[in-house]
């Protein structure tokens, strides 16, 4: 296949992943987690079904990789504030007690699984030194008011 | 007068100091770096050099830190971004080092040198590792918001070496066939 057919379909594959899934996500953070679980973690190759049987396994492929260094570099770029709205959003979709999703954030660093392949390591220090700082953020508001319980989303748990 | 002696020997030897330590933990910078991508002088992934230097030492988020008003959030996010600027700045300056060595034994082979870009380099290149040393001993001193404006510098330096080299990429390209083997 000449490189610009190929060219063609990741485009395809890309707009796509946009139009059809990640729209129906409601925030960036959750797009990246969402992205990264289709990735392998053993060989760190992306797969989707749909986009696979749609448009080719290594334009698919390569559709979710751009798209997954997209919206690492969005992140990246975010003040901290923002990015710190897009924990909160996520910890609402998760369904889950904030204390308890801060705590085994903190603990385990799911996180560190979002990051993609091949981006810049100064980025990579900075993503997982803010999201530290928006863990600890968001514990800092829990503790001044524990009343504040995670609004019920109608969109499906990602973490789960 | 002695006073102020010994307080400027004391102030050199403190900056002495921070510089060879910042010069130690370089090789950690390369242990985590390496894995990571080579060397890049473009948007990295979308964002410029000067940039991303920008979002380290952001004021904005310092202003949003502060209106927390918790000592303990703003004591952790002093570290944090501390340990960001301080990997940064010695990643780029191994960078800028490592493209440059590459460069000069590149350039030996070539035989037709632009004096001109070449010293244009050499000047952006000197420019560009002293003020990495001076952010790097503001820094570990004031913290990292207060040098800014030098950050952003060194990110702009950083992309002008990049436009530079390929300025002498160029050149190179533009040479004759068999120019090299001649000389």
């Amino acid at each position: 296949m000449s490189n610009s057919i190929q060219r063609v379909r990741v485009q395809s594959a890309y707009d796509d992943l946009q139009r059809r899934t990640l729209s129906g996500i409601p925030c960036d953070f959750a797009r990246l987690i969402y992205l990264a679980s289709t990735r392998d973690y053993n060989s760190g190759l992306y797969h989707h079904e749909g986009l696979a049987a749609r448009y080719g396994v290594d334009e698919a492929r390569q559709a979710l990789q751009n798209t997954h260094r997209e919206i690492f570099c969005r992140l990246v770029s975010l003040p901290l504030e923002g990015l710190v709205s897009e924990l909160e959003t996520y910890v609402r979709m998760s369904h889950e007690a904030p204390v308890g999703f801060i705590h085994a954030w903190e603990e385990l660093e799911p996180y560190r699984v979002a990051v993609p392949m091949e981006v810049d390591s100064t980025m990579v220090q900075l993503f997982l030194s803010n999201i530290r700082l928006a863990l600890e953020i968001l514990r800092f508001r829990q503790e001044k008011d524990p009343a504040c319980q995670p609004v019920a989303s109608l969109q499906p748990s990602l973490g789960r | 007068m002695t006073v102020y002696l010994t307080l400027g020997a004391a102030a050199a030897f403190v900056i002495f100091v921070l510089l060879l330590k910042a010069g130690d933990q370089e090789s950690e910078v390369s242990a985590v770096g390496e894995s990571n991508y080579g060397n890049r002088f473009g948007p990295v992934n979308g964002l410029q050099p000067a940039e991303l230097a920008i979002r380290i030492f952001s004021q904005k988020d310092r202003e949003f830190i502060l209106r927390t008003r918790s000592s303990r959030l703003q004591r952790l996010y002093r570290e944090e971004r501390r340990k960001v600027a301080l990997y940064w700045v010695r990643r780029t300056s191994r960078d800028v080092s490592q493209i440059m060595r590459n460069h000069r034994l590149r350039s030996r082979q070539s035989s037709n040198l632009n004096v001109a870009v070449e010293m244009k380099l050499v000047f952006l290149y000197v420019q560009l590792r002293f003020l990495c040393g001076i952010l790097l001993v503001l820094i570990q001193l004031l913290g990292p918001h207060v040098p800014v404006n030098l950050a952003a510098r060194a990110g702009e330096l950083y992309q002008r070496i990049g436009r530079a080299l390929s300025e002498v990429g160029a050149v190179n390209r533009a040479a004759p066939p068999g120019s090299i083997a001649a000389s």
